[in-house]
């Protein structure tokens, strides 16, 4: 393995579990007895968190546009990632896109591998939907939407830095197709169906401790009913400040009950391949409905 | 062409539109079109992409745009790159270069702008896209005098020193004070953001010792919540607050630095002022920072 940087990225299209590996992360690395604070996640900021590149620039970058921000944004990784004496965690919900001239804009140099989850996109249309305040109809069709992107608008200055998400499926195969290793993907159903394995491998991967205790404590603090009651005694300084909660169902098959036949067939139609190389539906194009599933990544897991 | 700005008299070979010109010929800082090294500086002691600092040297290079050489805290040698706009390169000569001339002169910069109450100065501080501009325009519009848009520079009495009488605002922010902005300039043609001249009557024109400091912030809440900081817990905040804290580092001034905040600390209020994320209606907002400002007189 080429481990170049000191930064491991978490990325995932939104609603798939990334600030719930976050937490996880937090807790594992604390070894705290008491869950810790979703306000103070000790993971690193989002990989387009304006002040975090700011401050990696010796200028302004405010009265750029968002594409000559991208083009210093591999140079700000880099430097960021030399300023770390350990390895560091940052969520990124970018697609993994190169800018004129090819250069990657999650910079290699800065990399030290790649956490990529994928979750069912039937049930992320449902939890995004929530997120963004959004009919499902409109956030299935932003979902297939090669220009959907988070805070591209020219009007007003974001706290964020323009993210290009891609369609859904673009997402996926951008970072599993384009980006150089080390990359592990995980399922967000394995990491809910089986937890303890699931979240052991990730553990590996980015370098934490990973003995079973460990791992279990980590997963009680920040099971789901853990992560809403903190955030109904408190808010999510990440929460969208249109979304009721962030934390909302966190379950396998929500879109069983939440999408319509139409929508159901509109999200298979869009991204009809790439759910069935993650086996989200079958050969026929149907979904495969979680009780398979479970059975199925149980017996792979057993073997 | 000679301005005068910050307390000081900028000679310039390349035009700075919004500054107001002076007839004095003995120039405090010199603006010059000159080739600047395209590596960097010779011996630098802090290398950032795209900058490097030195104790009295800063090198920058915006892509597309150019390259400057700022030194001594009096000069500034810009190379623009090819098919770079003149607004572009003012922006930075107005902003990152003046910033790091300042520090230079061992002067306090502050990333907020400042308005006038009474005969004393108010600063609102805060990192960018948290409602500095839009409340610097708000208040404009209720008939107060601005001194400065986004780089308070503060003198060795903590007073504010004058800009130039011109904000910037963002098309968002002329949407939510009814700001028609089909006849102003846009600052750059690749964003939407205006060059909004002051009438010369509410650009206050003199330093002013400054009275308070509020930091402007937001959370999730539906609240507005104003807090103030007091005793020895005003210093982190307010040294979070300098412009571009990164260079100091480089050109050795910590120390300095330090001192300024102090003598600033035990000179202004500190307050904090958090606001919900979600869009609240900034006339409701703008009156109750005239309240908490309040009661003081208006600067007419």
């Amino acid at each position: 393995m080429s481990h170049q940087g000191n930064i491991y990225w978490l990325a995932s299209y939104p609603k798939s579990g990334n600030t719930w590996v976050r937490a996880f992360i937090s807790n594992l690395m604390r070894e705290s007895s008491e869950p810790v604070d979703i306000n103070a996640l000790c993971t690193g900021p989002i990989a387009s968190s304006r002040e975090w590149i700011n401050k990696a620039l010796d200028f302004d970058i405010n009265e750029l546009s968002h594409d000559e921000i991208d083009q210093l944004r591999p140079e700000a990784y880099c430097w960021l990632s030399e300023q770390m004496n350990n390895p560091s965690y940052v969520k990124v919900h970018d697609g993994y896109t190169f800018l004129p001239k090819g250069r990657p804009l999650i910079s290699q140099k800065a990399s030290r591998g790649t956490l990529y989850i994928i979750r069912n996109p039937l049930d992320v249309a449902v939890s995004f939907a929530h997120h963004c305040d959004l009919s499902i109809d409109q956030t299935i069709s932003n979902m297939a939407d090669p220009q959907y992107c988070f805070a591209d608008g020219t009007h007003k200055i974001y706290p964020q830095l323009r993210q290009k998400l891609l369609t859904w499926s673009e997402h996926v195969t951008s970072w599993l197709d384009r980006h150089t290793p080390p990359l592990l993907l995980v399922r967000y159903e394995d990491m809910k169906l089986n937890p303890l394995a699931t979240f052991t491998k990730i553990a590996r991967f980015l370098e934490l401790p990973c003995e079973e205790t460990a791992i279990e404590n980590a997963l009680t603090h920040c099971e789901i009913k853990n992560l809403q009651a903190q955030e109904q005694t408190k808010t999510f300084n990440e929460k969208p400040p249109r979304a009721k909660n962030f934390f909302r169902k966190g379950v396998v098959g929500d879109w069983q009950t939440a999408l319509n036949e139409g929508q159901i067939r509109k999200i298979i139609f869009s991204h009809g391949k790439v759910m069935q190389r993650f086996g989200y539906i079958d050969e026929q194009n149907q979904p495969i409905i979680p009780f398979d599933y479970i059975s199925a990544r149980d017996k792979e897991a057993l073997c | 062409m000679m301005y005068r700005a910050f307390g000081l008299n900028i000679l310039s070979e390349i035009k700075l539109p919004p500054l107001l010109k002076t007839k004095a010929n003995n120039p405090d800082i010199t603006i010059k079109l000159k080739g600047v090294d395209k590596q960097g500086l010779a011996a630098p002691e802090l290398i950032k992409p795209g900058g490097q600092t030195a104790p009295n040297e800063f090198w920058f290079h915006v892509p597309g745009i150019a390259r400057f050489y700022i030194t001594n805290g009096d000069s500034v040698h810009v190379d623009p790159e090819k098919g770079a706009s003149e607004q572009s390169i003012r922006l930075y000569l107005l902003g990152t270069c003046i910033g790091a001339l300042m520090h230079q002169r061992k002067r306090l910069v502050i990333h907020g702008n400042a308005v006038r109450i009474g005969n004393e100065s108010v600063i609102f501080a805060g990192v960018s896209g948290n409602g500095k501009s839009t409340l610097a325009a708000a208040l404009y519009q209720r008939g107060y005098q601005l001194l400065t848009d986004d780089l308070a520079v503060l003198d060795e009495n903590c007073c504010v020193q004058p800009a130039y009488p011109q904000i910037k605002i963002w098309q968002d922010t002329a949407d939510k004070l009814g700001i028609d902005t089909s006849q102003l300039q846009r600052i750059r043609l690749q964003i939407k953001k205006y060059a909004y001249p002051l009438e010369s009557h509410q650009f206050c024109n003199a330093a002013l010792p400054v009275k308070s400091i509020y930091i402007l912030s937001t959370h999730n809440r539906e609240t507005v919540d104003i807090s103030p900081i007091v005793g020895m817990n005003k210093f982190v905040p307010l040294k979070n607050q300098t412009y571009r804290g990164g260079h100091l580092e480089g050109l050795g001034l910590k120390p300095q630095h330090l001192k300024h905040c102090a003598q600033l600390a035990n000179r202004a209020s500190v307050t904090k002022i958090t606001r919900p994320k979600k869009a609240c209606d900034i006339h409701q907002f703008v009156s109750l920072i005239e309240k908490e400002l309040g009661k003081t007189e208006r600067a007419a």
